[in-house]
């Protein structure tokens, strides 16, 4: 099927098949899949609204032993610069963070094995009765396998714990490609596809809700990364549980990928991600493109080629910035940035829920109509 | 194409329709909450006139002094004499800069209070000397006007003294924006709108090309900047001087005019560059310039209407001084990269714009007038990426090994005989064809000894003209090439033009140019016999299923026009004042498949052109590389 034939199906709500997938990927023009995207977002989410959320991403420990080569953010036991936060510590800083209106904190590690269980439930019935106005959105995949693995215990009854310790969202994150033969060569020790695909599971069926995120622009190939789409789709149409789908380009700085791919993928790769992601996905209610993981341009474009939402403020970030990929933003850029690519803003919380609307000044935004 | 914003639609059919955009469409473009729309029109456009190239130079920027008589409110560039941070530059300091391999050497900066006239002009014929490879691009009209002013000479002479001194071309800047409001308020010292636009009009009328800018983002309203495009567009009618157009976005950095870390939205940028490609209609390059746009905007630019990357750039100290976040100097290899992200052949050009080098594979060359519209209407499809470029510069890209296929010029295909196969399809006519006239002051006996103006832009035709001046009427003319670009007519006593421009002028007229004569059908009425201008061909190496893919493909396309041209080509012809029925009358006639009668007019012609025997090759190929 041609490049247009594929948007038009997708745009007269049929499903595309992963064969169709991997040709839209490989034959629509940018603007082709951005035609497309974009008129699904507003099908998706019609108001022209651009959400955003007040948010934080701290680590309690940069100790791990799952060793991923795409990652300059890891330390083992002993080695310079390696740490491990005490619970104390970790609420004071959430305190600080909700002190200046942060209302997601989005916390994880390092695997750590030389914390028990106990460490992290204490985290999150700490933050929830001591951190009033922030909703903890905390532990990847790979850290409650590793917290399974300390405690002796299924998936399930981590989940369990943790959800009765008063978490309610996890992030996403630790997804990468999921593929075996990428994760084979990336993260041999992080597990597999189906282990994240299966603490997910395990999740949306307790009533967690979760994002899915893809990390590209390494190993992978065009059928690996529909393949991922397409594995995140199945899951949603069994669950129901995830918020939003988040892609982001490899960083190589300083990580030991980085001599096999020393660049990340270009600002238009980032595009057909999002979008490719919009028309695929047609089950996950958000798409969230970032003003940080590619810089504030393309995230302000990436805004029309199907993503609805920008992410968080990201008060405090180290795993980019480890590989040296360092940006910052304040609530009141970030409101800015989105008004300027021409929609209004609006403050949400974790789940979507909207919490401050920030209505473009005038109904022609988009230019640079500073008089 | 989906269309979300219903007051975009009206102006897509026009775009479809190969007619005009108003301001008002100009602003409806602008203000449209779908962005998406407006670059897809725009990259159709793009798609139309430029093929899936995308075009940098390898180019140095020489800024002899910051030392500058002005004070403009957006420049942070400029000093005063005195200050610790102006420089001048000496004429053997500037030639110790230049890097023999580049092609292109921008000269532009501060205007001093005592340099002198030819100080200028030293410099010119310095850089001139040392860098004979590269075009000079040097001057914007601010600076022209200056040395009209200081030195007491006409914009034309101060022209004219430049371009005997070695400059070819000129750069855009100084437009800003031509708003009298804008100039009174943050430029009142510089040129206005008038001045700006009479420099260029002079500058075009000598025949040397220019760029044309827009400074957006700083107090400009978006009215403003469609007026600005409207205006330019109109000198481009008047004269086709315009080689470009660069949106250059505004970088606050300590001008105060907006706060130093505010650049202007991407999504304007890309907005911008989308607008002047469908408003410019008449303009054959729109550039991202990555130093002010940013790698990423640029690169995600050329999805967008932009056809152009600007290059290596040498010292950028304008954007360096603002703020601008690019790093100085990006090695080609970079912009090779940026250009291949973004999905689109990179070409390596020269001041003019032609193709030097061609970094992509499975490229096909494409002959950019009404004729040759047939051949690629089903190239959507398969692998084969498309570049326009004039006949001529297709034939010598092909020598460099730099093209896989394309419709040759039938001289370039002799000339190369031995390293190209036939593909079967060719550009004949039956009996007329209309687009390669001779426009002459008299008849063809009165051209003996007389002066003929000959297009640059092929071979064949200037070889046709020979052989029927020399052959057919026994005549003895001095052939001269036009150089590219805007000619001046006034010295010729006949006027060879092929493609668009000889249908353009066949229909409105050339001025002084009473008699016109249709070489085709001055061949067929001698010979019987259709005439060959240009054969398809692919070069040997290609593998053998390429070929196969791309004879599919051209058959296709051939099929999908059936004996109806107007659906495929009727905006092409629009774009150009035919009607469609002038069109349809066109392409009818002519014949695209190579037959018998196509091949023993090609021995024929060979027979006739071309030197007998031994190093007829060789004979040919100077011909057209070097006639």
């Amino acid at each position: 099927m041609s490049a247009p034939a594929l948007c038009a199906k997708a745009l007269a709500g049929e499903r595309l098949t992963k064969a169709e997938g991997v040709a839209l990927l490989a034959r629509a023009s940018l603007l082709e899949l951005g035609e497309a995207a974009s008129a699904l977002r507003f099908r998706h989410n019609p108001p022209e609204r651009v959400t955003f959320h007040v948010d934080t991403n701290p680590n309690y420990t940069n100790i791990c032993n799952v060793d991923c080569i795409f990652c300059a953010f890891y330390r083992h036991p002993g080695d310079e610069g390696a740490y491990t936060h005490t619970v104390d510590a970790m609420i004071a800083s959430f305190q600080r963070a909700a002190a200046s209106g942060v209302t997601t904190i989005l916390l994880q590690g390092g695997v750590n094995p030389a914390l028990p269980l106990e460490y992290y439930l204490e985290l999150v019935s700490r933050t929830v009765a001591e951190v009033p106005g922030v909703t903890p959105h905390f532990f990847s995949t790979s850290e409650i396998l590793g917290m399974a693995r300390v405690a002796g215990l299924p998936v399930a009854g981590v989940l369990r714990r943790l959800w009765d310790a008063g978490l309610r969202t996890i992030p996403g994150g630790g997804a990468e490609i999921l593929a075996d033969r990428v994760k084979t060569k990336i993260s041999h020790l992080k597990g597999t596809s189906a282990d994240w695909l299966g603490v997910m599971r395990e999740a949306h069926r307790i009533g967690y809700r979760t994002t899915a995120t893809m990390m590209y622009g390494h190993l992978e190939t065009d059928e690996e990364i529909i393949e991922h789409l397409e594995s995140v789709r199945a899951l949603q149409d069994e669950t129901g549980g995830f918020t939003a789908f988040i892609p982001w380009s490899f960083k190589p700085g300083n990580t030991p990928l980085e001599k096999i791919i020393p660049r990340y993928a270009s600002p238009v790769r980032y595009l057909q991600m999002i979008a490719v992601a919009r028309i695929y996905l047609d089950n996950v209610p958000h798409i969230q493109a970032s003003w940080f993981s590619e810089g504030k341009k393309t995230g302000q474009i990436a805004l029309h080629f199907g993503a609805d939402d920008f992410g968080g403020t990201l008060q405090e970030e180290n795993v980019h910035a480890a590989a040296n990929f360092v940006n910052r933003t304040s609530t009141a850029e970030c409101i800015r940035l989105i008004q300027e690519a021409g929609f209004d803003a609006a403050q949400r919380t974790t789940l979507y829920d909207i919490l401050r609307a920030y209505p473009r000044p005038a109904p022609v935004a988009a230019a640079a109509a500073v008089q | 194409m989906h269309i979300r914003d219903r007051n975009l639609i009206p102006i897509s059919e026009k775009i479809a329709r190969g007619e005009r955009l108003t301001a008002e469409d100009g602003m409806t473009l602008f203000t449209s909450p779908d962005l998406i729309a407006v670059g897809a029109m725009a990259a159709a456009v793009q798609r139309q006139k430029s093929g899936d190239a995308v075009y940098y130079v390898l180019n140095q920027k020489i800024e002899p002094t910051n030392v500058c008589v002005l004070t403009c409110r957006f420049c942070d560039f400029a000093a005063k004499k005195g200050d610790a941070r102006a420089y001048e530059m000496s004429t053997e300091e500037i030639v110790a800069r230049l890097t023999p391999a580049i092609r292109e050497v921008h000269i532009t900066g501060g205007m001093p209070p005592d340099w002198p006239w030819e100080r200028y002009l030293e410099i010119v014929r310095a850089v001139r000397a040392r860098v004979p490879g590269a075009d000079i691009k040097a001057f914007t009209a601010v600076e022209i006007d200056f040395f009209h002013k200081k030195f007491r000479l006409s914009i034309e002479e101060v022209l004219r003294q430049l371009q005997a001194a070695g400059l070819q071309t000129m750069p855009g800047g100084g437009a800003e924006v031509f708003s009298e409001r804008v100039r009174r308020r943050l430029f009142p010292q510089k040129i206005g709108a008038r001045a700006w636009l009479e420099i260029h009009r002079t500058a075009h009328r000598l025949g040397i090309p220019t760029n044309s800018t827009l400074l957006y983002g700083h107090i400009e309203t978006l009215a403003e900047r469609v007026e600005h495009m409207v205006r330019l567009r109109a000198l481009q009618d008047e004269t086709g001087g315009f080689l470009t157009f660069i949106p250059l976005a505004f970088q606050s950095g300590a001008t105060g005019i907006k706060p130093p870390d505010v650049f202007t939205p991407a999504t304007d940028d890309l907005r911008t560059i989308a607008v002047s490609r469908l408003m410019l209609d008449n303009i054959p390059h729109i550039k991202a310039y990555w130093v002010m746009l940013t790698e990423e905007v640029a690169s995600v630019a050329l999805n967008f209407g932009a056809d152009d990357i600007d290059g290596t750039v040498g010292g950028e100290k304008i954007a360096h001084d603002a703020g601008a976040v690019s790093p100085m100097a990006l090695a080609e290899e970079r912009l090779v990269r940026l250009i291949t992200d973004a999905g689109k052949v990179p070409v390596e050009r020269d001041a003019h714009y032609n193709p030097l080098r061609v970094r992509g594979e499975h490229v096909v060359g494409k002959i950019p007038y009404l004729n040759s519209v047939p051949f690629y209407t089903a190239f959507d499809e398969g692998d084969f990426r498309i570049l326009p470029v004039v006949p001529r510069r297709m034939g010598i890209l092909a020598g460099k090994g730099e093209l896989d296929a394309g419709p040759f010029s039938l001289m370039d295909y002799l000339s190369r005989e031995d390293s190209m196969d036939l593909l079967g399809w060719c550009i004949a006519t039956r009996d007329q064809v209309k687009s390669v006239m001779l426009f002459a002051r008299g008849g063809w006996r009165d051209l003996e000894g007389r002066r003929i103006g000959v297009t640059d832009d092929t071979a064949t035709s200037v070889h046709l003209l020979r052989v029927l001046l020399e052959q057919k009427y026994g005549v003895h003319a001095r052939l001269e090439r036009l150089h590219q670009g805007v000619n001046a007519y006034d010295a010729f006593d006949a006027v060879l033009l092929i493609g668009d421009e000889a249908l353009r002028r066949n229909k409105r007229g050339l001025d002084g140019f009473e008699l016109v004569y249709d070489l085709a059908r001055e061949w067929y009425e001698w010979q019987k016999l259709p005439f060959v201008f240009a054969v398809w061909a692919a070069r040997k190496a290609l593998p053998a299923h390429a070929r196969a893919e791309l004879a599919a493909l051209l058959g296709k396309s051939l099929a999908a026009c059936g004996s109806d041209f107007t659906g495929v080509a009727g905006a092409h012809g629009r774009r150009i004042g035919l009607t469609d029925d002038e069109t349809q009358e066109y392409l009818a006639g002519f014949n695209y498949t190579l037959g018998e009668r196509e091949r023993e007019a090609i021995a024929l012609f060979r027979r006739l052109a071309l030197p007998q025997g031994r190093g007829a090759a060789d004979a040919a190929r100077r011909a057209t590389e070097a006639g």
